[in-house]
């Protein structure tokens, strides 16, 4: 998509070596250039078509009107940003700390597995937020609940791939640790945990995913912070700037959990197949 | 070759470990669904000495290697390493598979030198002798590549080294070059003899490839299936090392074509 970008690039300047280097950046530029060029575009045709059907603002809001609100209001806007960033990471690293050590216990004892099957199926397939009103019940209105909820809505895709993650060793391999004589506790460490990490890596991009969608759902009912607080709020007083604003925080908020996890990625993954 | 550390000083002075077993039999399962994969057969390897077990698919030869190993319990009959029964296995070992089996989360040397960090030997020491392994299989500068960095040949040429790199009495190979091309098998082919002729580890070498069977070894024993059973043995008596291309020896025909009647004979082959 961003090819034309770096054919632009005047070949006699750079030498072969240099163009190559700078290709990554380029294309990367470019990207962004045509990004920003397409959603001006459409926020343009957005504006152009309210003027001239001269659409009331509660009905629907122009582009310029919430874009000015996330400037105004951003104190107002980070406040809460910032509750359900907290929550994300409370409930999603609860659901890691939970879920790999319970996708290792499955894998490791096949009773276990038999036994629970059915249990994992049922609860997998299960909306997790109708789980919401019964933690209101037990729990009131409040963090906790939506920290739960979070915990709920990555736990299983997090368990679920790092239980293939550490079914992929090959058996094979178990022949060649055996003969060194590798105690189970060095097979977990130096084979096990290291093979899997890929396969529950991507469970934990699953799962961030799924705790962004769960924390806005949580705060929707059982909170009184929060950017799904705020856009609930903002519904009752139907102020839709507002909430127009609340939406683009929260998909800027949900991009930002995804940068960390993915430079996170590079961290713990050194070995990890890169494109050159 | 002068200016290279010796490797039997580099990479230790263990020599080979003497392999006998007797009755050798293994059952898989038990009951009606019970699969008799092997023997009874006998074994007496001497030290030091290159040992191929050749045959079809399915006639034993990877159990062969798993229970003189002990990494699988034998059904009947018994094991002796060095004279000593085997009951647990063994660690003075050192496997190749088909597969390369190496660590993909691991770099070439980190994966040789899990050795070291399992068994808890010295890390100074081990290193050493992963450099000298490197540089006898023509890995220098891999040594921090990561495996799918590596082609097949040169991952097979790690995962060798990391069978050998704590000096066991005996290296275990099962269809070792099974995956690579005809060019990469060749040359490791004559790798692996020169590093065995230096430091004469006793070698089972398990193989389809009659080709590498009499390239190899001092003896062939050929397989047949179902139960899996020694048929023939064959002393292979050329000189060493030997040549890439086999047909040099005319003997080499002859051994060829010895192990090729058998297989006939067996029913391995049906020509028309």
């Amino acid at each position: 998509m961003s090819a034309p970008a770096a054919h632009d690039a005047p070949p006699a300047v750079l030498t072969e070596a240099q163009a190559r280097r700078a290709l990554p950046a380029l294309n990367w530029l470019g990207t962004i250039v045509y990004a920003v060029i397409a959603v001006t575009v459409l926020l343009g045709l957005w504006e152009a078509l309210i003027r001239i059907y001269q659409v009331p603002i509660w009905l629907v809001p122009k582009p310029t009107d919430f874009l000015a609100r996330l400037v105004t209001d951003a104190p107002l806007l980070l406040e809460h940003a910032g509750v359900t960033a907290t929550t994300i990471v409370l409930g999603f690293l609860l659901g890691v700390a939970v879920a790999v050590p319970a996708g290792f216990l499955i894998v490791s004892f096949g009773a276990l597995e038999r036994g629970l099957y059915p249990v994992i199926v049922f609860l997998n397939i299960m909306p997790k937020t109708v789980i919401g009103p019964i933690l209101i019940v037990w729990f009131g209105i409040g963090p906790l609940v939506s920290v739960l909820i979070v915990f709920l809505m990555c736990f299983f895709p997090i368990m679920v791939d790092a239980m293939s993650g550490f079914r992929a060793v090959d058996p094979k391999l178990a022949y060649i640790t055996r003969s060194m004589g590798a105690t189970p506790l060095q097979e977990l460490r130096h084979i096990r945990i290291p093979a899997a990490m890929p396969s529950i890596y991507a469970g934990m991009k699953i799962g961030i995913v799924k705790a962004v969608e769960g924390v806005i759902i949580a705060e929707f009912i059982a909170s009184e912070a929060g950017l799904g607080f705020l856009i609930m709020r903002a519904s009752s007083f139907m102020d839709l700037t507002l909430m127009f604003a609340g939406l683009i925080a929260t998909a800027l908020l949900a991009l930002a959990v995804n940068a960390v996890l993915m430079s996170g990625e590079r961290l713990l993954m050194p070995w990890a197949r890169r494109p050159a | 070759m002068n200016a290279l550390q010796p490797l039997r000083t580099a990479t230790g002075s263990t020599r080979g470990a003497s392999i006998t077993a007797h009755n050798l039999t293994k059952v898989y399962g038990s009951g009606p669904s019970a699969f008799h994969a092997l023997g009874p057969i006998d074994l007496d390897i001497a030290p030091g000495e290159f040992v191929s077990l050749i045959g079809p698919s399915g006639c034993g030869k990877s159990t062969t290697m798993l229970l003189v190993s002990g990494l699988e319990p034998v059904s009947d009959g018994s094991v002796a390493v060095d004279g000593r029964p085997l009951t647990a296995p063994i660690s003075e070992v050192g496997i190749v598979f088909q597969d390369h089996l190496l660590l993909e989360f691991r770099t070439a040397m980190n994966n040789v030198m899990l050795q070291q960090q399992i068994r808890g030997l010295g890390r100074a020491e081990m290193r050493a002798r992963a450099d000298a392994l490197f540089e006898r299989l023509g890995l220098t500068g891999a040594e921090d590549r990561y495996p799918w960095q590596l082609s097949g040949g040169m991952r097979q040429r790690v995962s060798i080294a990391r069978a050998l790199v704590h000096d066991p009495t005996m290296l275990l190979m099962d269809e070792p070059f099974g995956a690579l091309d005809a060019i990469s098998r060749t040359q490791i082919r004559h790798d692996l003899e020169m590093l065995w002729m230096e430091t004469k580890k006793t070698v089972l070498f398990i193989t389809h490839s009659i080709e590498e069977a009499v390239g190899l070894s001092d003896r062939v024993l050929v397989m047949s299936t179902s139960p899996g059973r020694i048929v023939e043995e064959i002393r292979i008596d050329l000189p060493r090392p030997r040549p890439a291309h086999l047909g040099e020896y005319p003997e080499f025909s002859t051994y060829a074509r010895r192990i090729f009647d058998i297989f006939e004979k067996l029913g391995v082959y049906r020509f028309k």
